[in-house]
Order: structure tokens, then C-alpha cells, then sequence
């Protein structure tokens, strides 16, 4: 008797340790941030450019609006809409490592760097396994996506892409608070 | 690869983790049989220590309780597999690979020396610029994966698959207690995964998180670890409980005392091993706030575990107890543990902390907790479920000779050691000084050693005869009432023809007694 | 069997030992009550026949009782916890007496009252509340004296306190008792308490520097010395000024031991030291100058002089 489908409840369970996991790593960065000493030399409030990251925000919500309409177009079994928000998708989710990885290039060529200071070291540690957690999904939507190709809309990949979703849809929520804590705490 | 085949990759190989461990055990007491030996040098030992214990925590008693559990769990619920049967196999083969990747740092020239819970700054590169930390923090960020893999598969099985009528107050205790488990693993173990890259950072790319020289703190190590190795403490002992709540009904012909008290306090347990971990920091000087928080949350956690075992006992009295050799190991269990467990309470009892932390009273305390606790319970697990994962039964005549090997050794080598610790020995020594009786005192620990590692060649006989003559077991060779008994030993491969129905957590007994019988 | 933890000297080791008796009852007390059930069942329910036993499953009720029993006996603990806690970490008010800073793998150890500094013996005067600080220069380590104190650890950018007051003149073992390294079994310490008069004595001794050998082997060995690299890790005040990298030699020759307990400090034992530290305390950072004998006999005859 299955009372929960099985990809779902998996990765809800996944899920939660790697909420676990994102805690610990932002725990640090407030303990170092506001009750540590991070060391003279870079902050988020002299480093960071938070209008610029809210444009690659946005671009990451807005994939989970895609996402989540992309599986209401499968519900419907509208599979070429479905296709395409998918694609959707996965375009901004790549948009948004995209923006990351110009916003490290920047910090690191301005000498910010996790051996700087403890700044660096909380910041690179807590985006960039936020941002490995993306890269992660994407290759997940990527595969599913050719899936469909291959492979046509099983109950498995419907079953599969709804367990996606929640990853996905967890790994904005991680952002959401990254972005809150990190960016705009240093701009409003 | 269905899961009893994974189950049983998983035995085997923590047995050959068990032996390797047990080697180390071996040659850490040849260094420690008299004062100032020269049988291992200072750099050897301190190798020798760390891989022993992380050896035996994370390559033995969590794999053996988790394979143990991957086995027996669709049994027990009337299941066909694990729900996710290929993450089930690559639980297996990343926790494998995660071993092998420790043993290698001995052959990149040297083994991590930090001692399994590497301390900073100790663990930092400035101070251990050697390898083998990033062996070891590499190597169990892989295990971690499979551990948690494992816990997930679990949840999902016990939560989806149960067969009809198998509602969760129907369920073994053992299934419970894995459930429960399960759960701590996903809070616990992702702590371990961030310590643990936040030390790697800190020794390959240079940052300072543990480092106060560059701003950080050596103390927020500890809470980190703690937060998880505090919980993992526990993740190794309640699936253990499991195995005693199974065994000690069967052999005393009653049901478990106390099902619903011991069911709910092994949730309590797993909530408030959440809450304790500064009490491993009691020396560390943070201050009197929390040493007053942690010690009451660590003398809190004795009740529940007190409750289990009053209630172990509570479903002996008045049963018809069967002296067999699982029945000894529990029996043995439930006197190990209860010192191991006060010994705990003293040290909850935080101003004694105060005196016997990182001191040879640990050492004792928690090998009587992990080998008195944990293993004797598994020891009476394999007597047990051997007949049902080989369909043959292990000699009782070799368990006997094991039991009392195993048991006497035991307490030889680990009793001593609560009084070595109380004058003076600290921990993690390569030698000592000749202190008037420490030689005398460390000597009969090491004649209990080894006293335990015949015991253990005896077990690995009983094995190894009982595997290819040992007498045939039928279903179910000890009346025993869970489903894994309503199936041939061993099952086949869909494990059952037909799942008996289930209206209790005694289904065979039920079958057996249409009317009731006696309540 | 003397155990140290059972035989205190101070009145904080022996609100400690006291805390300990009555955690013994406690928990013997259920130790007895576990054993002795299980020792009646083995006897008293052993299997007699085929027959069933009673099929009990519960009673709410003794849930209850061996739930709150243990719950207020550990509430006792708790209590009792808090009483000894406050005893033995008195309040802090006053700067330190005593200064010890680990290192791998000695105690460096400080004296307010006096300019004077000395390496892994520690003395104290009886009778009288010595506040100890302790800081560590690498590695966590941990400053224990089971008959004297509680333990505390020498935490890098920390500094902890621990109160001792002894009561009784002796010398009392000690220890590391925080793993840092390859020597941590060799980072040892003694606590040599006197009578007020004889430490005060002591004490001046210790704040005066050292004096320039006047002539033969010692005086050599003083040039050896310098000459030797010995210089720029140890200091002799008086004579020469150097960080504390390495234990201060200013009154090595007075100590009763040598490298933190590993060695008897006689002369022999001090010129077998410096043929070889590294044979005689692996890992040590103390390196090996491969002496030759006459550098041997003149630098032990200066390091004599240290009194």
C-alpha cells in the first residue's frame, strides 16, 4: 500500500537535511558577521552589488514560477507547453549561475577571496554551495527534459519531475534567505 | 540487488571494518601494557587512536545497524524491497568507497592523527600538514552520503510499505526505533557535512573558520561537531534498542512491557539528543549559563533511557526465560548499558565533568555504552536473525564459549579503566608514566583485549562451521512473533508467498491463538 | 589504591570528590536495583515447561513512578550540580596570581607577584586562594591537577580561569588532558605547594636572573650557548632575552624534572636530552644539533649553573 508517492516524500526527506545542511553554513556566516571579528578589509556592505544580484534573483524565482507552471501544462497533458516551460526554466536557472559566476569573477579579481577575511570565507562558502545546489537541479531539469524526449511521460517521469520541483523549488527558497541576510541587509 | 543482498554486503564488510578496528584496539593496548613502551612510536599511535575510532564509529557500528535494519525493515513490514532499491545499492557502494578512502591515506604515506572528532586548530593545516585530515574529512563526507541515503530509504519504506493493517502502532519495535533513527540521521548528519567542509576550506583554500589567528573560532568546531557527533551517539545505540525489544520478549514468552512508553521514549530520546551537545564542552570555559543549560538537558535524557530499560526488565519478570546465546547478549546488554548509562549521569552531573572529561573514565564510559551497549545487543541481533538471513542456526555450544569470552573480556579491559581515568590518566597517551599502579592496572586492560579478540576468532568459527553445517532453522526456530518469522529462512527473493494478516504487533502469535489465549 | 580524584588537597578537589560520593549512591542505588531484578529473574522465571506465561503488556501507573523517581533524582543531581559548581569557580575579581600557557609541548608559567617565569612545575603556597589563568600559544590543551581542581582548557585567543587553594604542602601530579599533538602524553606538570615562608623564599629566588658562569666548562658552555641557535628559542634572564618559544631556562637546574615529567633532572639525564630530544620525546620541536661531546659536557655544565 503506497500512501505518499515515493519520489516525492524521498526527496521532501532530502530535502529537510539539506535544509539542515544550508543552517549550519548560515549560522556561521551571522556568528561571523555580527558576534565574530570577520577581520579588517572586505564586507558585504563594501563588496557586494545587491541591485545587480536582485536581477539574477528575480531570474530565479521567476524559475520557479515556470517550474511550477510547467507542471500544471503536464496535469493538463499539454506536453509541448510543458516542454517549453520546462526549457523555460532551465533557461533562467542558467541565467542565474551565469550572473554568480561574473559576480565571483568580480570579488575575486578584487582580491575577496574565502582567505582574505572571514567575510570571504562565510560568503564563497554559503553562495557557492547554494550555487552548486542550482547547478545540481539543472542538470536534474536537463535530464528530465530529455527524458521526455526519449522516453515519453511514464507515471515515473511525471512522478519524477513533481520530485524535482520541490528541490527546486527548496534551493530558491535557500536564496531567498541568502539573498535577505547577505544583500539586503548591507542595502536597505 | 535486492536489499537482503545489500543487507548482508553491508555485514560482511563491517565485519572486516570490526576486525580491522579491533586490530588497532589490539596493538593501541601492546603500546599501553606497561609504562614508556617503545612498541609504537608517538606518531604511529596517534594514527593508530584516530582510525580506530573512526573506524568503529563510521565504519562499523553505523553500517552494521543500517544494514541490519536495510535487511530486516521490509520483512518486518511485509514488504517486498526497499522503496528505492537503487539508491539502496548506492548507499552501499558510496559508504564502501568512503572506507576505502580513508585506508588510503596510509598508503598516501599517513593516516589522520586528530583523533576521530579532529579538534581545531590540532586539524588545521599549520598543524597537521600532512594528508590525512583531508583523507578523513573526505572520506566521510562519502560515508555521510550513504548514511543519509540509507535514512531516507527507510523513511520512505516504513512510511509507504507497510502491509495492510500494519498501522505505525502496530509496529515492531524495531522497525520503530529505526524509523525514529532515521530521522535523527537527516538532523544530524548534514551538521558533520558542514563542519566538515567548512574544515576542508579551511586547510585547502586558506580561510580562517576555525582559526583565531585570522578571526575565527576553534571553539565553534566543537559545537558544530558536537551538534552532530552528540546525536550520532545515539543513531549507534537505537537501533540497538530495537534488537533488544525484539529479543527479550521472544525468549521471556511475553510481550513487551510498556509498548506505547517504549515507543514514545525513544522519540524523546532522539528530541532531546538534539539538545545536549555542549556537555562534551563542559571544560572548554564557555561559561556557567551553559554548562547549567546542557547539564540539565543531559541528566534530562536519562529518564526516557531509564524507562527502557525498567521496562526491558518489567517484560522478563514473570516471563519463562530462555538462556539462549541472544538471550545472554541481552542480558549482558541490559547490565553493560545501565553502568555505561550512569557513567553518563556523572558525567551529566557537569562540576564531575569537571574532573573526569578526557580522561580514560570517557574511554571506559563509552565503550560501555558502544561495546557493552551497542554491540552486545548486536551480538544477540546475529544470534537471533542469523537462522532467518541463512537458514541454518549458529552453535549454541561455540556462542556460549563466545557469550562468556566476549563478556568477562569485556569487563577486563573496560571496568579498570573508570579508575585509571579517576587518578589521573588523560586520554589519547602513547604511554604514561610509572605511576604506582597504572602499569598493573593497564596490563590486565590489555589481557582483557586480547581476552575479547579470542572471542571474537570464536564468533568468526561459529560462522564460518554454522554457514556450511550448522543445523537447518525451518521459519521460524524460536516461536517468534514479527512478520520476518511468516517466511522461509532464507526468504526468497519477493520475500513472502503471503503476508500473514496483521491486527497487532504480534501477528504470528495471533494465528497461533485465534481465541486470545491467555492476557 | 591511592586514586588521585579521591584523595583531594584543596577544598575545590574536595567539593568536587563530594559531588562524586553522592552521584556513587544515585547511581549505585539504581546500579543495585537494575542488577539484583535482573539476578531474581534469572533465578526465579527461568523456563520451566512449555507453558505460557501471562501475557502482560503494561501498567500505566509503574510507568509513572519509575519515570518521576528518576526524574527527581536527577533533578537531585541537577541541584546539587549548581551548589558545587559555585563552590569551586569562585567569582573572578582580581587579576590572575599565576599566568600558564600551553604550548606543544610544555606549560610556560607566570608569576604576577614577581618578574619571574618558569616552565612545567608550578609552585603555590598552601593556605592561600591562587587564581590561575590559562591561555594556550598553538593548540587547544588542558590545564588538569586531579587532586588540586577541576580541569580547564588552554583554548588559542581564550583565556580560562581555574581556583586553587592547597591545603597541604606536597607535590602533586598533573597533565595535559586535551589531545594537541604527538607529545601530548609528555605534556606533564607538577604543582609543588610550600609553606607561605618556604614559597615566598622560593619565589624570590626564582624572580632573580641568572649570573655569568665565571669559569671553565660552564663558562664555555654559556658561549656555546649563544653560539648554538640555542639562544633564539629558550631564554635565560640575566644573560639572554628571548621570547618564550621554549621553556625558560633561567633555573632549569633547580627543577625537579625535565621536558614536562618525560625525565629525572639530573645531569646525566640533561646531557642525554640534548644529544638527542627527538629520541627522547618524538615530535618535539626541539631539534637535534647532532652535539658533539665537548659541546655536550659545556653546555651541561652551564645549564647546572641555572639554579
Amino acid at each position: 500500500m503506497r500512501r505518499f508517492d515515493t519520489a516525492k516524500l524521498a526527496v521532501s526527506v532530502f530535502v529537510a537535511s539539506e535544509a539542515v545542511f544550508f543552517g549550519f553554513l548560515i549560522a556561521a556566516y551571522i556568528y561571523y558577521a555580527y558576534f565574530g571579528a570577520t577581520g579588517p578589509g572586505p564586507t558585504a556592505g563594501n563588496s557586494l552589488n545587491p541591485p545587480r544580484t536582485l536581477f539574477f534573483t528575480i531570474c530565479l524565482i521567476a524559475s520557479s514560477g515556470t517550474l511550477w507552471m510547467a507542471e500544471r501544462k503536464l496535469a493538463g497533458s499539454e506536453r509541448k507547453e510543458f516542454r517549453l516551460w520546462l526549457a523555460g526554466t532551465i533557461f533562467l536557472g542558467a541565467v542565474f549561475i551565469a550572473g554568480q559566476a561574473m559576480e565571483y569573477a568580480g570579488l575575486i579579481s578584487g582580491r575577496v577571496t574565502p582567505e582574505r577575511n572571514l567575510f570571504g570565507a562565510t560568503f564563497f562558502t554559503l553562495t557557492g554551495f547554494h550555487g552548486f545546489h542550482v547547478l545540481c537541479g539543472l542538470v536534474a531539469l536537463t535530464i528530465f527534459l530529455i527524458l521526455t524526449f526519449v522516453r515519453g511521460f511514464g507515471q515515473k517521469e511525471v512522478s519524477g519531475i513533481g520530485a524535482v520541483a520541490i528541490y527546486w523549488h527548496f534551493v530558491d527558497v535557500v536564496w531567498i534567505v541568502i539573498f535577505s541576510l547577505v544583500y539586503l541587509t548591507v542595502w536597505l | 540487488m535486492d536489499h537482503k543482498r545489500i543487507g548482508i554486503l553491508y555485514l560482511s564488510t563491517t565485519l572486516v571494518f570490526f576486525c580491522i578496528g579491533g586490530i588497532e584496539a589490539l596493538l593501541m593496548r601492546i603500546q599501553l601494557a606497561w609504562p614508556d613502551n617503545h612498541f609504537l612510536s608517538p606518531d604511529a599511535y596517534d594514527q593508530v587512536f584516530t582510525m580506530h575510532g573512526t573506524t568503529m564509529v563510521f565504519l562499523v557500528v553505523v553500517p552494521l545497524l543500517l544494514g541490519l535494519a536495510n535487511y530486516l525493515t521490509p520483512l518486518m513490514i511485509g514488504a517486498r524491497d526497499m522503496a528505492l532499491p537503487r539508491l539502496n545499492a548506492f548507499s552501499y557502494w558510496v559508504s564502501l568507497f568512503g572506507g576505502i578512502l580513508l585506508y588510503f591515506s596510509f598508503i598516501d604515506g599517513h593516516a589522520p592523527d586528530a583523533g576521530w572528532f579532529s579538534y581545531t586548530p590540532l586539524s588545521e593545516k599549520g598543524f597537521s600538514t600532512r594528508n590525512g585530515l583531508d583523507y578523513w574529512a573526505l572520506a566521510l563526507l562519502g560515508i555521510g552520503v550513504g548514511t543519509v541515503a540509507t535514512a531516507i530509504n527507510l523513511i520512505v519504506t516504513i512510511i509507504n510499505l507497510r502491509t495492510e493493517g500494519l498501522t505505525i502502532r502496530r509496529l515492531p519495535l524495531f522497525v520503530w526505533m529505526v524509523l525514529v533513527n532515521s530521522f535523527l540521521i537527516i538532523a544530524a548528519l548534514p551538521a558533520l557535512n558542514a563542519s566538515l567542509v567548512m574544515l576542508l576550506i579551511d586547510r585547502q583554500l586558506s580561510a580562517h573558520f576555525f582559526l583565531n589567528l585570522g578571526g575565527g573560532s576553534p571553539i565553534l568546531w566543537q559545537h558544530y561537531f558536537w551538534a552532530f557527533g552528540h546525536p550520532e551517539v545515539y543513531i549507534m545505540v537505537l537501533p540497538a534498542f530495537g534488537i533488544i525489544s525484539e529479543v527479550v520478549p521472544v525468549f521471556s514468552r511475553k510481550p513487551i512491557f510498556g509498548y506505547g512508553f517504549v515507543a514514545g521514549s525513544t522519540v524523546a530520546i532522539a528530541l532531546l539528543s538534539l539538545g545536549v551537545w555542549a556537555h562534551h564542552m563542559f571544560a572548554v570555559g564557555l561559561g556557567h549559563a551553559w554548562d547549567y543549560a546542557f547539564g540539565a538537558s543531559s541528566l534530562l535524557i536519562a529518564v526516557p533511557t531509564g524507562v527502557k530499560i525498567f521496562n526491558w526488565i518489567a517484560t522478563m519478570w514473570g516471563g519463562s526465560i530462555q538462556f539462549t546465546t541472544s538471550m545472554l547478549f541481552a542480558l549482558a546488554f541490559l547490565f553493560s548499558f545501565t553502568i555505561g548509562g550512569l557513567s553518563g549521569v556523572t558525567f551529566a552531573t557537569f562540576p564531575i565533568d569537571w574532573q573526569t572529561t578526557d580522561t580514560y573514565y570517557v574511554v571506559a564510559h563509552m565503550h560501555y555504552v558502544l561495546f557493552g551497549g551497542t554491540l552486545f545487543a548486536v551480538m544477540a541481533g546475529v544470534y537471533y536473525w542469523f537462522p532467518k538471513i541463512t537458514g541454518r542456526m549458529l552453535s549454541e555450544r561455540l556462542g556460549r564459549v563466545h557469550f562468556w569470552l566476549m563478556f568477562l573480556g569485556f569487563h577486563m579491559t573496560f571496568f579498570i579503566q573508570h579508575f585509571l581515568g579517576l587518578d589521573g590518566m588523560p586520554r589519547r597517551v602513547y604511554t604514561y608514566p610509572n605511576l604506582p599502579g597504572w602499569g598493573a592496572m593497564n596490563l590486565i586492560s590489555t589481557i582483557g583485549a586480547f581476552v575479547m579478540g579470542i572471542s571474537v576468532l570464536v564468533l568468526l568459527a561459529n560462522v564460518w562451521i554454522s554457514l556450511h553445517s550448522g543445523e537447518q532453522a525451518g521459519d521460524n526456530p524460536w516461536n517468534a512473533w514479527t512478520l520476518e518469522w511468516a517466511t522461509s529462512s532464507p526468504p526468497p527473493e519477493h520475500n513472502f508467498n503471503r503476508v500473514p494478516p496483521v491486527r497487532s504487533p504480534r501477528p504470528l502469535w495471533d494465528l497461533a491463538h485465534p481465541q486470545g489465549g491467555r492476557a | 589504591m591511592h586514586i588521585s580524584v579521591f584523595d583531594p588537597v584543596s577544598p575545590e578537589a574536595g567539593r568536587l570528590l563530594w559531588l562524586w560520593d553522592a552521584s556513587m549512591w544515585i547511581c549505585g542505588f539504581i546500579l543495585a536495583l537494575v542488577t539484583l531484578s535482573i539476578l531474581y529473574i534469572l533465578v526465579r522465571y527461568r523456563r520451566r515447561g512449555p507453558a505460557e506465561p501471562n501475557q502482560t503488556t503494561g501498567n500505566p501507573t509503574i510507568e509513572i513512578v519509575w519515570t518521576v523517581v528518576p526524574l527527581g533524582l536527577v533533578l537531585l543531581l541537577f541541584a546539587l550540580s549548581i551548589v558545587t559548581a559555585r563552590a569551586v569557580d569562585h567569582p573572578i575579581r582580581q587579576a590572575p596570581d599565576l599566568v600558564v600557557i600551553g604550548h606543544q609541548w610544555w606549560w610556560e608559567v607566570h608569576y604576577s607577584a614577581m618578574d619571574a617565569v618558569d616552565a612545567n612545575e608550578i609552585h603555590l603556597p598552601t593556605g592561600r586562594e591562587m587564581l590561575v589563568a590559562v591561555e594556550s600559544a598553538d593548540v587547544i590543551h588542558d590545564f588538569w591537577a586531579p587532586q588540586l581542581s577541576r580541569k580547564v582548557d588552554a583554548v588559542p585567543g581564550k583565556r580560562n580561569f581555574v581556583w586553587i587553594r592547597v591545603d597541604r604542602a606536597g607535590v602533586y601530579p598533573g597533565a595535559c588532558a586535551e589531545y594537541c599533538g604527538q607529545q601530548h602524553a609528555w605534556m606533564r606538570l607538577r604543582v609543588i605547594a610550600q609553606d607561605p615562608a618556604a614559597y615566598e623564599t622560593w619565589l624570590a629566588h626564582e624572580a632573580q636572573p641568572a649570573a655569568e658562569p665565571q669559569g671553565g666548562d660552564a663558562a664555555l658552555g654559556r658561549m656555546r650557548f649563544g653560539q648554538l641557535t640555542c639562544a633564539n628559542c629558550h631564554n635565560i634572564r640575566g644573560i639572554q632575552k628571548q621570547q618564550q618559544y621554549a621553556p625558560d631556562l633561567t633555573h632549569v637546574a633547580s627543577r625537579q624534572m625535565l621536558a614536562a615529567e618525560r625525565l629525572e633532572n639530573t645531569p646525566a639525564n640533561l646531557k642525554d636530552w640534548l644529544r638527542h630530544p627527538n629520541v627522547i620525546k618524538p615530535g618535539c620541536y626541539m631539534p637535534n644539533l647532532n652535539l658533539s661531546d665537548s659541546d655536550l659536557t659545556q653546555l651541561t655544565a652551564f645549564l647546572e649553573t641555572l639554579r
